[in-house]
């Protein structure tokens, strides 16, 4: 291939994926029908963790007013939030509870997006900001954990980066220092300490926000371009408009969804299914309290980091990372059945290890 | 002779300022019991006890201090103020309902404490403190216990404001639906459609 002709294949790939003629009132929103089958209902998965993003940000703003970034004061500050400021409970129950709402919806939008084949032509870019949305919203709870500074917030964090400069025992050579390097570099300084803070909160409050409008900004774009995708194999002859019948059930389902959160939230404080011990502040000196583990949402990895060889797990994870990011390329002939069964397989290995994970490795391993 | 016995306790347990004075019979029974993590700020100034020189702990009392934790030690009885350094609220609380004896004597018996203090609520989250004991949840954190009670009760105190969220949100769903549909109507009409749209 010579290059004017890669250089006119590239230009019909951005000519596919940006299709200017579509860029206007008429087609975005007057003409835009959603097809109605029976996977309709994933349609609404993504506006919902869109709603949760909102509400993540509304309510991280609240947060900010009162939240110190300082070991000293961190935990001191999120108490008094917490006890003293009228609502203070309430946001940052609604923060925490939304947070793993966001996540919990954007797993399920990713396995129905991918059994739907809704990566395929000319959704690839769709696809692709969709998965970088999703290790954003990773690194939103990564970093967050550890701001308000308790046992379980620094004890993760610290196994956490551990994990990533256990990295360097399996590479060769000069690359071995590349993990430890990456650690330091996110750590600030030669323990989990105040350097750590202050850049986990820039990451969480900035620079974490600012990439994920950046990369949702081009997923919604894309979305809205090319329209929602067919999702099933026989063509549905049924459609409904976008403007107002869809946007109207959106809110709608949104409207229940806040309904449910702030029931929640006014109702379960997050705190209450773990032990105290861990919301007490972190102490350099003291011993690691029993019962460390990260967020639910880390558990499908973290159970198999602790059974398995530390590399196999990781060889796992980027095969994962690489085949989620080249799907629309290596499954472009697989059937919608075919995919369905791969998203049904993934979602049991996610519910078992996250529900039954304890159990699992307990039983592996023998007794607590 | 007899009278001189409990001055002689008395005189005992002030002699020995820095000796281990948690019960640690009470943190076992109550992590065993719930099957969570259960440390001594359940009832002391300090996670780690009582012994020690960081701040809640022996070690670190002033003359003032002291004579606060020598009046605790010597609260045999129920129904005597306690405000002891080295104990949190609900340390305090545990002496002053049933008395220091009945604490030693409930040492070999570690469910009883939870019954002593099934009518005691100081966190006012709505469970005993005995059941929080009894639950390995902290009993002066209103956002920590039980989470199905919790949810119980909560639900029971917030009624009237979820109520009103209800029908904050269904009117505004209903608002926020006419509105859509007519602005899609004029839409319709603005671009010349000529009808209106179905769904």
């Amino acid at each position: 291939m010579n290059e004017s002709t890669r250089f006119a294949r590239s230009i019909r790939f951005l000519a596919d994926r940006f299709p200017m003629e579509k860029l206007n009132f008429q087609s975005m929103v007057a003409k835009k029908d959603v097809p109605v089958h029976r996977m309709s209902w994933a349609y609404y998965l993504g506006g919902l963790v869109l709603f949760f993003f909102g509400i993540q940000l509304m309510t991280g703003i609240a947060l900010l007013f009162y939240y110190q970034p300082s070991v000293s004061d961190a935990h001191a500050s999120v108490e008094y939030l917490t006890r003293n400021v009228a609502g203070g409970a309430l946001i940052r129950n609604i923060h925490a509870w939304s947070s793993s709402g966001m996540i919990f919806t954007l797993l399920i939008h990713l396995l129905t997006t991918f059994a739907m084949k809704a990566f395929a032509r000319p959704r690839e870019l769709t696809w692709v900001s969709g998965v970088l949305l999703l290790m954003l919203t990773f690194a939103f709870g990564f970093t967050g954990y550890l701001l308000p500074w308790h046992q379980i917030a620094v004890n993760a964090t610290k196994v956490g980066l551990q994990s990533i400069e256990q990295l360097g025992e399996f590479l060769p050579g000069a690359l071995s220092e590349i993990p430890t390097k990456i650690r330091v570099a996110i750590q600030g300084e030669a323990a989990v300490g105040q350097a750590t803070l202050s850049r986990f909160f820039a990451a969480h409050v900035v620079l974490l926000p600012l990439a994920t409008f950046a990369v949702l900004g081009l997923h919604l774009f894309q979305v809205q371009i090319h329209g929602m995708s067919p999702g099933v194999d026989k063509p549905t002859t049924r459609s409904e408009r976008f403007f107002p019948f869809f946007v109207l059930k959106d809110f709608r389902v949104w409207g229940v969804v806040m309904f449910v959160l702030a029931t929640i939230a006014l109702c379960i404080p997050f705190e209450a299914f773990f032990d105290y011990p861990l919301f007490e502040p972190y102490d350099a000196l003291g011993s690691t309290p029993d019962g460390i583990k990260p967020e639910w949402y880390f558990l499908f990895l973290y159970y198999p980091l602790e059974l398995l060889p530390f590399w196999l797990v990781n060889l796992i994870v980027m095969l994962a990372v690489g085949v989620l990011l080249m799907a629309p390329v290596i499954f472009r002939g697989t059937s919608r059945r075919v995919l369905s069964t791969i998203a049904i397989l993934v979602a049991a290995y996610l519910v078992v290890s996250t529900v039954f994970g304890q159990e699992i490795y307990e039983m592996i391993k023998g007794g607590h | 002779m007899r009278s001189l016995k409990p001055l002689a306790v008395i005189a005992l347990v002030l002699a020995l300022p820095s000796a281990a004075t948690a019960y640690p019979e009470f943190q076992k029974y109550s992590q065993e019991r719930s099957g969570r993590g259960v440390n001594c700020a359940m009832c002391h100034a300090h996670a780690d006890g009582p012994d020690g020189v960081k701040a809640g702990q022996v070690g670190s009392l002033d003359a003032e201090g002291i004579a606060r934790l020598n009046a605790a030690r010597i609260a045999f009885e129920p129904g005597q103020k306690v405000d002891s350094p080295i104990l949190n609220r609900f340390g305090d609380a545990i002496i002053e309902g049933v008395g220091k004896n009945a604490v030693l004597s409930m040492r070999a018996t570690p469910a009883g404490l939870g019954d002593a203090m099934r009518l005691s609520d100081l966190d006012g989250d709505g469970i005993s403190d005995g059941d929080e004991y009894d639950e390995g949840t902290h009993p002066l954190d209103p956002n920590h216990g039980d989470p199905w009670k919790l949810f119980v009760v909560n639900l029971s105190r917030h009624r009237l404001d979820l109520l009103l969220l209800a029908l904050a949100t269904a009117l505004g769903l209903y608002g926020l639906g006419h509105i859509l549909t007519w602005f899609g109507h004029a839409a319709e009409a603005a671009l010349g459609r000529g009808k209106s749209p179905k769904e």
